[in-house]
């Protein structure tokens, strides 16, 4: 056999190596996507919007609890994150641009972007919880938010940054003021890419679990004041699904399904936005 | 006055922006407070002991350093080789019809709750290695799985990106002196992209090691070090995320703090390897 | 009908009504093309840009073969066979018919391995064999005294006219009887360009070689004959010092003199 030809069936032993790999691993990911549309639309029914959490073996339960607290939890931490996010990156891409200090801060932030979130709860739980005495739905937001602010952080700047700076030029060529060719200008260039930023932010804290557990904690009823402890859908998912009881477990794949759904939705939606602004 | 509005409007964007450096110190002198307890009483022991008996006031963190490190060096072994096939199907196999929709699914993917992974595991791969291997199915093996699969789609993702800023001329210049697909990845494409993927992995290990959800749901929590991976087993974030709102005494508490400061430490020093030494200038979100 | 002068020599390559589909378009972006291309001798394809010489010239060595869904009709001959059939055997053949890009694609490794890089394909392993192919390829594209210190260093060091004449040397370091030059100059500076130019035909003893050149001066200082392209056509095949001056086809008359292009 010529080195060549065994050149050849190397190369095809590879090629086949990597398309098995790649079968098994999407296979993999298509499969819990399957578990979880047929679990969570078995689980689906109206009474898991119209009822709140009841004790296991009650028929008429259902998810109206955690997601309403699921929806103050991470609204609120959208209304602070996001103005903060954005200050921030403005900072960072308009005012400090490459400087020493804008560079340590985005490093920071991207190194705060993988950081493993249950820390944030701890540390939540240390500044809030304990001095309050008790859970809340706001050490839950404020957790959320901490988490959130990187990322909102770095997608502006980025963006921000990607606005031509003939825009800006021109704007203070006319004389404006340089808050005014920020507002007026150069967000309105970035709109696109700032919003896409805040869904892909949402959709990554409206996921998470850990830093909610001994922050929000949890709640199996109706509740919306956010100085007491609060469901959301994923603390209610951990919960149910790792309960003995079938109805349950039932209602943990109904949360893990909608909660999906939504994620995935805000996900495909920023992206749309990107390609309609990259199509004009 | 529009002066004075220009003079606030800049402040307070750098005030909100030093805030992240602050609050980022203000994390770790607040974990490290909170450990100090821990730390006078047990002193380097913490991390030697093997014991966690918090009804007997013995914190030993070993058993949960050793889960964290065997279930993730366990998810890179199974993540990396099935990362690196993917990519290479995705950015030189796949025909143009499969590439685009594939590779969207997989990033989407990689957005679903890690929590939803720890669902499935239980359900369906437990039952799986308990039929397979014997036991009660929760085990440090199955964590290893699960964490393998919840990182595959992030490792994936961004090992594909790495392998395609190799310029096409590049591959061509190895194809047109007789290269094969595999002889051009392998002597041009993945050392072009070495950088980019092997600071992926990295950064796939600082995330894995950190993760909570994915493991929580089939590890048992159980603080004992056992060679048989068959066997249930804790991590560090399946302790805290186990043990948090049970400590009752002060010593229980400020230990779980230095846990906490401890993987904060571990995945900084890992998330900064992989960003400063091999993804210098790219950005991975 | 375009106009081809008749080659006297014999023929390294031959095009007979070749035509070329890329994958997305509807038409062909070459069309009937007939042309001789002469052993040990420079063939210049000059045309606007569009014309599709670039496109021809990937043909040789059947690159488009890998972007899937291009198409290839009618024949061009290599050595008595089509190489245009599916059976072709692509490594051989581009091992036979070798290629130099628009710009330097130094691989990201030694400059020795760089030039070894085709031999070692082919599965010579033997030290001295490769040291002394490497050094005499190195010498051929007349960059041996600049590297010989530094073999071991990484490629990507060298300057561009350099890392240029590197690749040179990997791909006459596999002897190929055809060489392939996508405007090889057109990322250089004019003096590595005139150390290119010198070069390429100093390589003519050995090799075959096309040229596809946007620079007419370039056509007329380096090649034989000249090939003038226009909307997927051969307009006209000529020796080169004849065509500049009395061009055949009106419409070579006119890209010549700037009347466009």
């Amino acid at each position: 056999m010529t080195h060549t030809q065994k050149r050849i069936i190397t190369n095809n032993i590879v090629m086949v190596l990597s398309t098995l790999s790649a079968i098994i691993g999407i296979g993999f990911l298509f499969w819990i996507l399957g578990v979880l549309v047929i679990n969570g639309v078995d689980a689906l029914s109206w009474t898991i919007f119209s009822e709140e959490g009841a004790p296991p073996g009650y028929e008429d339960s259902g998810l109206k609890h955690a997601l309403i607290g699921q929806f103050m939890i991470v609204g609120v931490a959208t209304l602070f994150g996001v103005p903060l996010g954005v200050l921030a990156g403005t900072y960072l891409s308009e005012y400090g641009q490459k400087s020493k200090l804008a560079e340590t801060i985005r490093d920071i932030s991207d190194i705060m972007m993988s950081a493993p979130s249950i820390v944030i709860g701890a540390f939540v739980y240390a500044i809030v919880v304990a001095p309050m005495g008790h859970f809340s739905g706001w050490a839950g937001s404020v957790a959320l938010t901490i988490i959130m602010l990187p990322i909102i952080l770095r997608t502006t700047d980025d963006m921000l940054q990607l606005v031509p700076s003939t825009l800006r030029e021109a704007a203070f060529a006319l004389g404006a003021p340089k808050y005014k060719v920020i507002t007026q200008v150069v967000y309105r260039g970035a709109k696109a890419g700032i919003l896409t930023g805040i869904l892909l932010g949402v959709a990554r804290v409206a996921g998470e679990t850990a830093p909610l557990l001994f922050t929000s904690f949890n709640d199996n009823f109706l509740n919306t004041d956010m100085m007491e402890p609060m469901a959301s859908l994923t603390v209610t998912m951990y919960n149910y699904a790792t309960s003995p009881y079938e109805d349950w477990q039932k209602l943990g794949w109904a949360a893990a399904f909608i909660l999906s759904m939504f994620i995935l939705t805000l996900n495909i939606l920023g992206r749309l936005i990107i390609m309609k602004r990259k199509g004009k | 006055m529009s002066l004075i509005i220009d003079k606030i409007f800049a402040h307070s964007t750098k005030l909100v922006a030093i805030s992240v450096l602050f609050l980022v110190a203000w994390i770790f002198t607040v974990l490290f407070q909170h450990s100090m307890e821990s730390m006078q009483a047990l002193g380097f022991d913490f991390v030697t002991e093997t014991k966690w008996a918090p009804n007997l006031e013995k914190f030993g963190a070993l058993p949960a350093i050793y889960g964290s490190i065997v279930s993730t060096f366990l998810a890179m072994i199974l993540a990396v080789p099935l990362a690196i096939g993917v990519a290479i199907f995705l950015s030189e196999l796949a025909p143009a019809k499969l590439k685009s929709p594939v590779g969207v699914s997989i990033e989407l993917l990689a957005a679903i709750p890690s929590v939803i992974y720890g669902m499935w595991g239980l359900f369906y791969f437990v039952p799986i290695i308990r039929d397979t291997f014997g036991g009660i199915g929760i085990s440090m093996l199955t964590a290893g799985i699960v964490l393998s699969i919840m990182i595959l789609p992030f490792m994936a993702a961004v090992t594909r990106d790495a392998m395609n800023t190799t310029p096409d001329i590049l591959k061509e210049s190895a194809y047109a002196l007789g290269g094969t697909k595999w002889d051009v990845i392998k002597d041009i494409v993945i050392p072009y992209a070495k950088a980019g993927i092997i600071g992926s992995f990295i950064l796939a290990l600082g995330r894995a090691i950190g993760e909570t959800m994915a493991v929580t749901f089939v590890m048992g929590n159980v603080h004992k070090i056992s060679l048989d991976l068959t066997a249930p087993a804790t991590s560090i974030p399946v302790t805290l995320a186990n043990e948090f709102t049970e400590a009752d005494t002060d010593l229980y508490y400020s230990s779980l703090f230095e846990l906490s400061l401890l993987l904060l430490v571990i995945s900084f020093t890992i998330i900064s390897i992989a960003k400063f030494y091999f993804l210098r200038r790219t950005r991975v979100a | 009908m375009a106009t081809i002068v008749d080659i006297t020599e014999e023929k390294a390559l031959e095009v007979k009504n070749f035509e070329f589909t890329y994958a997305s378009a509807d038409e062909p972006s070459i069309k009937k093309l007939n042309m001789p291309i002469a052993k040990n001798s420079i063939t210049a394809l000059i045309g606007p840009s569009g014309c599709g010489k670039t496109t021809l010239l990937r043909a040789f060595n059947r690159m488009h073969d890998l972007y899937p869904g291009n198409e290839y009709a009618g024949e061009i001959l290599f050595k008595n066979r089509n190489i245009l059939t599916s059976k072709e055997d692509l490594i051989n053949l581009r091992i036979q018919i070798g290629m130099i890009f628009q710009k330097p694609t130094a691989f990201p490794m030694s400059i020795f391995d760089n030039v070894a890089y085709g031999m070692k394909l082919q599965g010579i392993k033997n030290k001295t064999e490769l040291n002394d192919r490497v050094e005499k390829a190195l010498c051929d594209a007349a960059i041996w005294k600049e590297v010989k210190d530094r073999l071991k260093h990484d490629a990507n060091g060298l300057s561009g006219g350099q890392q240029q004449r590197l690749c040179i040397a990997r791909a006459i370091a596999v002897e190929p009887e055809v060489l392939l030059f996508d405007e090889p100059t057109s990322a250089l500076d004019p003096i590595s360009t005139s150390g290119i130019e010198e070069l390429v035909i100093e390589l003519k003893k050995k090799v075959s070689i096309i040229i596809v050149t946007h620079n007419m001066q370039q056509a007329a200082r380096v090649s034989d004959y000249t090939g003038f392209m226009y909307l997927g056509e051969l307009i006209e095949l000529g020796y080169t010092e004849e065509m500049f001056v009395t061009p055949k086809e009106k419409l070579t008359e006119e890209y010549i003199t700037g009347k466009f292009g």
